[in-house]
């Protein structure tokens, strides 16, 4: 008997000192934000994952020029700019007042600055190949000379490159070795304080003295969360990205819940090197077999929007609507085989010379947004192709062994996606040419059409928006034209945040910097 | 053989083993298809031209050969992660005390209560608690760990409230040691639970197994002949001889909890080695991936060396086979 009362005692101390804890934590100045790998790098421009977590990570300590909300670009460090066509020249008018966290004043030689450490010392997500120089000319102004025109200047450059420190970074040769305090001071809303590799956490908190006011929060904190959606309804986290399915019970427990513009798209990218894929036929007859509508519908329940084939969102301003489509026409599929020459045999498959026709499709679960999701896109396409006759041999791997072979070109069909769609058209070159992403295993890395190619090349250096405009029309004409990849759907992008928090999150027009489609803009945190 | 002569044999043994083990944690990872360039620049918002990716390689991914890696190792300079830009050492010593207090402390409640539950059900052998017992067990152990955590985390944690859903801490709580010793203790709760469930039917079925076996013997009768009393018979005479097999049960489990827990630590985004190897192979950070990889080595022989120890100290008999 005296057992168990001892156990009661000790259940019930500790039962108190839950509540107590739990009651100590429960202040509202702060925000949790759950992510299901927690790790994404140390938030600064060398020590930060490239995907798009690790960027939003580092934004929040870093500042750029100018910024992106809801409607599109609005002013940051810069509160005014101007191109300046007679000198190729980008003009910026910078904040006075804005400070590093160490308390020193950021100035245009900060700028110019990091243009030449930038230069020295490449970070990944800033091209700088077309900027010759900046220079301060003025006491809160700076010029950025270019080599050429750079028509996506303001959003590669002006919007994603991080100012850096002048005062800390020009005493660092090595800036990937560089772990001191000192490598995370920046002039953004929040302080980094903490990222705890093992539990993948991370702290900021508010800098008082930021030049657009006092965040509204006092901490930021990141959990790791496998389930967001337990993380939300727990309180654990108060935004979260979710999938489709949550939305009703979340917004039945009084959540809020926001939606993306189509800013991420699956794709099905082919060896365009290959035979019979390097036929411009065969990929029209894969387009017409392949029923976007019906994988939509199989697959994610019919939460998703069919894609363009001309790779640019459908809700992008430059989105050309008479891009050329294919909707499903087995028939029509089957044509285009017979007249290349494939021959229907008695077991319902093509065959040429002999030989059966059998594709091999790569599936695996794609990270969407910081988020491994796997989904049944690669049975639902397998059966459309074997429908009309093309045998598929479906292979499951893990994500990065499929990279690997997309990018040794190991491959004859595989499923991919990419963000970005929504962002400068300047996505069109990397996800297209060969000579902007190398290394990417999104890009079609198609080089076989020279007016797609001399196209890619203008666009970039049009600084006219309707002569660009009507150069990236074409662009999405010719590529639904050659389909070096077919684009499948866009998902349905979203997430849910806890309106009782004060804060209101929202998706940023184009993504934040080159298009990320996370709604964790510091601006929710700032306005 | 001499006593000396079987001790150096273990020693050379073990040796042979370790350089063995530290091969294979330098050859295995190295087969994975895929590379680090590609795996964190390829689908990212990165793209890189041919001529940043060739750079890119050549300062993440520099070949140093087996036998630069050996001379680091046994100097204990493990490398740097390529993605965190840390000693892999220290990551590794970072993440043990949670895997260490999750999977240790989930292998020694699991065992000492399948054992002692074991061998209650064995002296009770055909009662009904020992019927009910065995079915809940054997039942028991047809269920994943992931059924089990599911279950635990939809009812405790989403329905009742009561435990967090995931973590190992409320991350950053400002608050004094002891109440942060208690939050990590209520943020254990689920996930040793869904352990010590996981690992339960196993220790207590084969204690039991064990246990009915030693009952039958001889000796037991005598011990009973002589009047002792019968919770010395119980497990001063029948318990200790039934032990060994659950001892060796328990070295190998302990053995591979790095990786015998992943799926746990995931599931409660739970820090430990196994999540931290997980996220390695991801990203294929090959110092980390053979760093992690030679210290779960490293630990399955330095447990089945101490189990050699332990035997004799258990088992008396042990110390003169062969």
């Amino acid at each position: 008997m005296s057992t168990l009362r001892f156990f009661l005692r000790v259940l019930l101390s500790f039962s108190v000192l839950i509540v107590l804890a739990t009651a100590t934590w429960a202040h509202g100045a702060e925000i949790r934000i759950a992510d299901s790998k927690g790790d994404w790098g140390y938030p600064n421009p060398w020590k930060h994952y490239p995907r798009g977590p690790g960027y939003v990570r580092m934004s929040w300590v870093f500042e750029t020029l100018v910024w992106k909300d809801e409607n599109g670009i609005v002013p940051a460090l810069a509160r005014s700019w101007y191109y300046d066509r007679d000198r190729r020249a980008f003009v910026f008018e910078m904040v006075a007042g804005a400070k590093w966290h160490d308390g020193k004043p950021v100035t245009p030689e900060d700028v110019a600055f990091t243009v030449e450490y930038f230069k020295k010392h490449p970070y990944g997500w800033v091209v700088l190949d077309y900027v010759e120089r900046a220079e301060p000319t003025g006491p809160n102004q700076v010029t950025f000379f270019l080599k050429r025109p750079y028509a996506p200047f303001m959003e590669d450059v002006g919007g994603t490159m991080p100012i850096l420190p002048k005062h800390i970074w020009e005493k660092v040769p090595d800036p990937k070795a560089y772990g001191e305090p000192a490598a995370f001071v920046g002039c953004g809303p929040f302080v980094f304080k903490d990222f705890d590799v093992a539990k993948g956490t991370y702290l900021y908190v508010a800098f008082p003295e930021y030049y657009l006011g006092r965040p509204k929060v006092e901490r930021l904190i990141y959990v790791r969360a496998l389930d967001p959606l337990a993380a939300l309804l727990s309180g654990q986290a108060h935004l979260a990205n979710i999938e489709p399915e949550m939305r009703p019970l979340l917004e039945s427990r009084g959540m809020t819940v926001i939606a993306d513009r189509a800013g991420w798209v699956k794709k099905l990218m082919i060896n365009h090197r290959m035979f019979p894929l390097n036929d411009r036929r065969f990929r029209e007859a894969l387009a017409y077999a392949i029923s976007q509508e019906e994988i939509i519908e199989k697959a994610h329940r019919g939460r998703g929007r069919a894609a363009s084939y001309g790779l640019l969102s459908v809700d992008h301003d430059d989105y050309n609507p008479n891009t050329p489509r294919y909707p499903h026409d087995p028939s029509r599929s089957r044509q285009i085989l017979e007249s290349m020459g494939f021959e229907l045999g008695k077991d319902g498959f093509y065959y040429k010379d002999g030989e059966a026709l059998r594709l091999e499709l790569l599936v695996s679960p794609i990270t969407v947004a910081g988020q491994p999701a796997a989904d049944r896109d690669g049975e639902v396409i397998r059966d459309q192709l074997e429908s009309v006759g093309i045998r598929v041999d479906l292979r499951n791997m893990e994500q990065t062994t499929t990279d690997a072979k997309v990018r040794n070109w190991d491959f004859q069909l595989a499923i991919s996606g990419h963000g970005g769609i929504m962002g400068d058209p300047k996505i069109l070159n990397e996800m297209i040419s060969e000579e902007y992403a190398a290394g990417s295993v999104n890009s079609a890395r198609f080089q076989d059409n020279k007016e797609l190619l001399k196209l890619l090349e203008t666009q970039m250096l049009e600084m006219d928006p309707a002569k660009r405009r009507a150069m990236v029309y074409r662009i999405q004409e010719i590529f639904a034209e050659e389909l070096p990849s077919i684009c499948l759907y866009y998902p349905e992008t979203l997430a849910a945040y806890d309106p009782k928090k004060g804060i209101r999150w929202f998706y940023t027009k184009g993504g934040i910097s080159k298009g990320i489609p996370i709604a964790q803009n510091k601006l929710s945190l700032i306005r | 053989m001499g006593r000396k002569a079987k001790t150096l044999g273990n020693v050379v043994n073990f040796l042979v083993a370790f350089s063995l083990l530290v091969y294979l944690s330098y050859a295995l990872p190295r087969l994975m298809p895929g590379d680090f360039v590609t795996a964190m620049f390829a689908s990212s918002h990165v793209t890189l031209s041919a001529q940043q990716e060739a750079e890119a390689k050549a300062y993440f991914q520099r070949e140093e050969g087996f036998g630069l890696y050996l001379l680091r190792i046994v100097r204990f300079d493990w490398g740097w992660s390529y993605a965190l830009f840390q000693p892999v050492l220290s990551l590794i010593l970072q993440a043990l005390p949670w895997t260490l207090v999750l999977a240790g402390g989930a292998h020694v409640l699991a065992s000492v209560c399948g054992f002692v539950m074991g061998v209650e059900a064995a002296w009770r052998r055909g009662s009904r608690v020992d019927r009910a017992l065995v079915g809940a067990m054997t039942m028991l152990e047809g269920v994943q760990e992931m059924a089990v955590g599911v279950a635990l985390v939809a009812i405790f944690a989403l329905h009742l409230h009561w435990f967090p859903t995931g973590g190992a801490e409320t991350p950053y709580a400002e608050v004094s040691l002891e109440a942060r010793l208690v939050d990590m203790a209520h943020h254990l709760v689920l996930p040793m639970a869904t352990l010590v469930i996981s690992y339960l039917p196993g220790n207590f079925l084969l204690a039991r197994n064990s246990m009915v076996m030693v009952l039958g013997k001889e000796f037991i009768l005598t011990a009973r002949a002589k009047g002792l009393p019968e919770k010395r018979v119980r497990y001063a005479h029948a318990a200790r001889n039934a032990l060994l097999p659950v001892l060796t049960r328990f070295g190998l489990r302990l053995a591979f909890m790095v990786t015998g827990v992943v799926v746990v630590e995931t599931m409660f985004s739970y820090p430990g080695l196994g999540t931290l190897l997980f996220n390695a192979i991801r990203s294929r950070d090959l110092p980390l991936v053979q760093g992690v990889v030679l210290f779960s080595s490293a630990v399955v022989l330095v447990v089945n060396v101490a189990l050699e120890f332990v035997y004799t100290r258990v088992d008396p008999r042990t110390r003169h086979a062969p």
